[in-house]
């Protein structure tokens, strides 16, 4: 330890603070982008459960479970060694030659896998907290509501879907926060984030310490905009045991 | 690419180095090394978690806060930089080089070791307060209202949540793949580099060894919660 020159200049100064910024543009949008297929799925998962069709439940099921299951790494490796070579050859040229769709350019393909795999993963979890705020709302608002003669859809979107995603809310907020701090396993297969650019200013001048301190630091500041975010963006909480504010 | 067919001949060739690693030569491997890691920081975090929950409980103007920040740091950044943290201070700190495998058990311990107290501290905080207050005036010291009927009380609530705790941990000893220690992850990523033509059925296989050991542990846990349920009603 008495050997270590602290020098700050040494990452947030000339090549290494590029790295680190543009580390912090590419970690940002991976979890953006991995929070937004996670919820696309994560309603889908939830709506197969609520499928009067029992096989729909049980595939949604065993879906969940085979990805709240298996470690994100795993996924990832599978998905870009054992799952991206079998896509038909056009497209994977396409993907390899810096994609272009609808004249947009696409990320490259490492980090299209990076978000598919951080979406699929997140949206097992997110499912299970949609699910838990569905079966937190009385049975008694569902009886009320039909007996008001509202049909099972308006019913839905009116009475029993905005409670359950009042109830859902916090822990959904957590498996956000969740997708950011799963973000760094990109870097396995190359993407290049904020943990890979840490890395590569700790292996280009050796100032471990300021860079990992910095990455933390980085973190914690985008978790802490990405909480206050959701939490703005959602629903107002619920007042205790579900009750519905006010007579 | 064989697709049409699960070409089992590669994990069959493979299981022994996928089992064990290269345990002959005295460097342990593969699932061995995925269980030991769990097992060791595990028990690590079990035991540091355990003394943090009950230094808040006792100094808890002095200390609970400052634990309960650290706690947030600690869990407040990705897993994988606490493992690059480990992994580049411990040989400074220690002033020598340090295992690889050491630094990840490390990281794992310290992290679940926040997640433990937590989950301990949440167990006695929803225990019903009459518990303490009659145990208060039994004349109890503080120490022994914890021992005799306080955490007995909070444990078997929160045997679950540590089971799952547990569950999470193993799934995070595949983050040592990143900094190449070769447990069931590392092993299964240089199987694939070196047959090169079967990546989805080694994956798929790692996947089924970490699904087995998960989801067991799982069930183990919804059934452990469905007892202490039954438990309770029968108190009740």
């Amino acid at each position: 330890m008495k050997h270590y020159h602290f020098d700050w200049s040494a990452v947030w100064s000339g090549q290494p603070l590029t790295w680190l910024l543009h580390g912090v543009g590419v970690t940002m949008l991976l979890t953006v982008l991995s929070c937004l297929l996670a919820s696309l799925l994560a309603v889908i998962l939830l709506a197969l459960r609520f499928v009067p069709w029992r096989p729909a439940g049980w595939l949604a099921a065993g879906w969940i479970q085979l990805f709240r299951n298996t470690p994100l790494t795993v996924q990832m490796l599978f998905w870009y060694f054992g799952a991206l070579p079998l896509l038909p050859e056009g497209l994977r040229n396409a993907l390899a030659n810096g994609p272009i769709l609808l004249g947009l350019p696409l990320p490259s393909s490492e980090m299209l896998t990076a978000i598919w795999s951080l979406g699929l993963f997140s949206a097992a979890f997110l499912a299970e907290d949609l699910r838990a705020g569905v079966r937190a709302v009385p049975f008694g608002q569902w009886e009320t509501v039909r007996s008001q003669g509202f049909s099972t859809w308006p019913a839905l979107r009116h009475v029993i879907l905005p409670q359950a995603l009042a109830h859902a809310w916090p822990p959904m907020v957590n498996q956000y926060l969740n997708v950011l701090k799963n973000s760094p396993l990109a870097m396995s297969i190359a993407v290049a984030e904020l943990m890979y650019q840490t890395n590569q200013i700790e292996s280009f001048n050796f100032h471990g310490i300021e860079a990992y301190a910095s990455a933390s630091v980085l973190y914690l500041l985008i978790g802490l905009a990405l909480s206050q975010l959701l939490q703005r963006l959602g629903p107002a909480p619920l007042h205790d045991k579900g009750v519905p504010h006010g007579r | 690419m064989a697709v049409e067919r699960f070409h089992f001949q590669v994990i069959i060739d493979n299981a022994h180095y996928l089992l064990v690693g290269n345990l002959a030569q005295g460097q342990i491997g593969g699932v061995l090394l995925t269980l030991l890691i769990a097992l060791s920081s595990g028990l690590l975090a079990l035991i540091i978690g355990f003394v943090l929950a009950l230094l808040c409980r006792f100094f808890p103007r002095r200390l609970a806060p400052a634990l309960g920040t650290l706690g947030e740091l600690v869990r407040g950044i990705p897993l994988l930089l606490l493992i690059f943290w480990l992994y580049f201070l411990l040989p400074m700190l220690l002033g020598r080089g340090a295992p690889d495998t050491i630094s990840v058990i490390a990281a794992l311990a310290l992290f679940n070791a926040f997640s433990v107290m937590l989950t301990i501290l949440s167990g006695l905080a929803a225990l019903p307060p009459g518990q303490n207050e009659a145990a208060m005036a039994s004349g109890f010291t503080h120490w022994q209202r914890l021992r005799w009927v306080l955490l007995p009380q909070a444990l078997s609530h929160i045997l679950p949540s540590l089971v799952n705790l547990f569950v999470a941990l193993i799934k995070d000893t595949s983050l040592a793949f990143v900094v190449s220690v070769p447990e069931l992850t590392l092993v299964s990523s240089q199987i694939n580099n070196r047959e090169q033509i079967y990546p989805l059925e080694i994956f798929l296989t790692a996947g089924a060894i970490y699904f087995a050991l998960c989801s067991s542990l799982t069930w183990a846990a919804h059934q452990l919660e469905n007892r202490l349920a039954r438990r309770q009603l029968s108190i009740v």
